[in-house]
């Protein structure tokens, strides 16, 4: 039971933590938490659902156009709300966001309507794999954990390797050196989103295919992940994904000890965490962002 | 100046404070017309539920289109309160005031409905079948409220009769939304258990946004029940049931009436509802008895592009009694010739269990039907209309 239990909160704790390094991303760069975040997964799923069931393309093709709507929505959401900001304190970037979330929120409840749905997932919650006498891996949970390591390797060379990546790190550390170095700050922020925004879809797939899908699904998860993020410290990629998965092994086996008392688990464990280590578990300096 | 001002602010003062009162006063009806309204989430995320105010629009419009009533057409106004108490005691002091209502029917939400219960019965404006079932409407007794749902403690005692003496299951676990909702099924369950001398081999709870339900589901795997009973929203519902494929539990499910819009609920979970067991507060929406295709076929002719599901018959269901109680009052139409033909109304049935309303008991109703989620979303009735000779209101 036990080796179950630390399957299924690695495997929601993995998605937790995709969806945290969308949040990470962002923030990385530009010292902006996007509350939109959950809102903009949700988007960008129910694009995927409508070209789905009304143009019955293939998953694949479905998937595609779906990754490239949410690279247009990232950086349309960086260019309409974020860039015309002027000199905006980490507040102002706040409800910015939080204008934004409800901005797309009521736009899905229009076109979609509030009514749930199911999404028809290319992995299967269903179809499962018994790897040892009692414990069994689904496909959905085997895609969460590929898909994890994958861009796990891809952001470490993409930051570590890549132009732009340095150009990013660059940015975030101090944007006017950037400016004067040459970096178009602009271009590299409005990627930026473009990368989160793509990386929430995805996860926010994932979401879809093992809950509902509705205007409002996005809300609960996002809270997760964003404490998850917190949790392992916002400014590192791997602690995001390793807070992620944490959080779904300690909710797990929390929830299964005491049900009742699950909701709040995660929330219990960021304050004592931001008590004792402000920057999160991984994040190798400390300062005052959140 | 100061002299003429001072009055005159007075007065205006007078008006202002004293105008609501006097627009309450309003009859909510005329020669012409009968007022009446419902509030509803028509938007937000509760906006499924919206079709239960759609839905008595069709029986108003039958009634309208057969002549009315003694020479009286219904006026029906629809108002969204985004499932939002705040926003329901606007909308409704907005239609009381300003519109003059002579009745409400329905209204989605236990707290919408607690927020504005008294402001009704403080302006003598009658409310029938409120679309929850909720104790504290009925008892202690209001005298302009008269409830049409079964109490949700009724039916899960209910259930978790059938579930013991019909299908011999012995290991009933029980999971449950963390408020009053959950808290009324769970209440049901074990006094019918306590009953059978049984205990629940389980009982867990879940607020109703979590959408991770791995550990809940491990736990109820664990006690090994053979049918788990749960008193949930629809998306919980929806990842229970997906959470339980994952783990390969498959109890018998079985749950209250609000899961009972099979098309919905197979949607969502993508076809894993077939099966599960669940109360109803209606005949099934594909009945063949006279009066529901009645209404199918006025629901095809009004609302062509409605989808005709349990919530949106539930909408004609809570108003069939108030009509029943117009026709009976004749022409000489007042709330309290309306009210005392509510309080008389006896073994009165439309497509909802049996009404009996009288001058103390405003719950109408004990009673749900049984039925099973069969292929295709179709309606298998296990059980007839079924009363809950437990029903501690009864004995109150």
């Amino acid at each position: 039971m036990i080796e179950q239990l630390i399957i299924e909160g690695l495997a929601v704790g993995a998605c937790y933590g995709l969806f945290g390094v969308a949040v990470a991303i962002i923030y990385k760069t530009s010292d902006v938490v996007n509350f939109a975040q959950g809102e903009m997964g949700m988007i960008a799923t129910f694009v995927a659902f409508h070209v789905l069931t009304v143009y019955n393309v293939p998953f694949w093709l479905a998937f595609i156009l779906t990754t490239a709507f949410a690279i247009l929505l990232g950086m349309l959401i960086e260019f309409c709300f974020l860039r015309p900001a002027k000199d905006p304190t980490v507040l102002g970037f706040i409800i910015i966001t939080l204008g934004a979330e409800m901005l797309l929120m009521g736009l899905a409840g229009w076109k979609w309507g509030a009514e749930q749905k199911d999404f028809p997932f290319l992995l299967s919650v269903q179809k499962m794999h018994k790897i040892m006498p009692g414990v069994v891996l689904n496909e959905w949970s085997i895609g969460v954990f590929v898909l994890s390591i994958l861009i796990m390797i891809f952001l470490f060379l993409f930051f570590r390797f890549s132009k732009l990546g340095i150009a990013m790190r660059a940015t975030q550390q101090n944007v006017n050196a950037a400016k004067i170095m040459g970096i178009k700050v602009e271009r590299v922020f409005s990627i930026t989103w473009a990368m989160s925004s793509l990386i929430g879809a995805v996860a926010a797939m994932f979401f879809a295919a093992r809950s509902v899908l509705d205007p409002n699904f996005m809300m609960e998860p996002f809270m997760r992940a964003f404490a998850a993020a917190v949790l392992g410290g916002l400014a590192s990629i791997p602690g995001v994904v390793v807070g992620g998965l944490l959080m779904g092994i300690i909710e797990n086996i929390f929830g299964y000890v005491w049900p009742e008392w699950k909701p709040i688990v995660a929330f219990v464990v960021i304050v004592i965490v931001i008590t004792i280590k402000p920057s999160g578990l991984f994040s190798k300096h400390y300062v005052k962002k959140v | 100046m100061k002299k003429i001002l001072i009055p005159v602010m007075i007065v205006c003062s007078f008006f202002l404070i004293s105008s609501p009162a006097n627009a309450a006063g309003k009859p909510g009806f005329d020669g012409k017309e009968i007022r009446i309204a419902q509030w509803g989430p028509q938007t937000g995320p509760a906006a499924p539920w919206g079709s239960v105010a759609r839905g008595s629009d069709i029986l108003f419009k039958i009634v309208n289109d057969e002549g009315g009533i003694h020479g009286r057409k219904i006026k029906y106004f629809i108002r969204d309160d985004q499932y939002n108490p705040a926003q329901t005691k606007a909308v409704v002091k907005e239609l009381v005031e300003r519109e003059g209502i002579f009745a409400f029917v329905g209204g989605v939400s236990a707290a919408s409905g607690m927020a504005v219960k008294d402001y009704l019965a403080q302006n003598k404006v009658l409310w029938v079948g409120p679309s929850t079932a909720v104790i504290e409407y009925v008892f202690p007794l209001n005298p302009y409220l008269f409830a049409v749902y079964p109490l949700y403690e009724d039916e899960a005692s209910i259930l978790t009769k059938y579930a013991v003496q019909k299908m011999g299951i012995k290991k009933i676990a029980f999971f449950y939304q963390n408020d009053a909702y959950g808290k009324s099924g769970l209440k049901g369950c074990k006094s019918r258990m306590d009953a059978f001398n049984m205990k629940l081999v389980e009982e867990i709870s879940v607020e109703p946004g979590e959408k991770d339900l791995s550990s809940q589901m491990m736990r109820l795997k664990s006690s090994e029940a053979e049918a788990v009973i749960m008193w949930v929203n629809p998306t919980s519902a929806a990842i229970a049931l997906k959470t339980c494929a994952t783990i390969g539990f498959k109890p018998q499910w079985i749950s209250s009436n609000t899961l009972s819009d099979y098309a919905l609920m197979n949607k969502i979970t993508g076809g894993l509802w077939e099966g599960v067991i669940t109360g109803a507060f209606a005949l099934p929406p594909t009945s063949g008895d006279p009066l529901m295709t009645k209404y199918r076929e006025a629901a095809k002719k009004y609302a062509p592009e409605e989808r005709w599901g349990t919530f949106y018959l539930a909408g004609i269901l809570f108003a069939e009694p108030l009509i029943e109680a117009l026709k009976k009052v004749g022409p000489k139409l007042s709330t309290e010739a309306c009210l005392q033909k509510l309080n008389s109304l006896k073994n009165f049935q439309g497509v909802g269990p049996m009404i009996n309303w009288s001058s103390q008991v405003h719950q109408g109703s004990d009673s749900v039907m049984i039925h099973k989620c069969g292929p295709n979303s179709t309606y298998i009735t296990l059980e007839g209309w079924t009363s809950n000779e437990m029903a501690s209101w009864k004995t109150k």
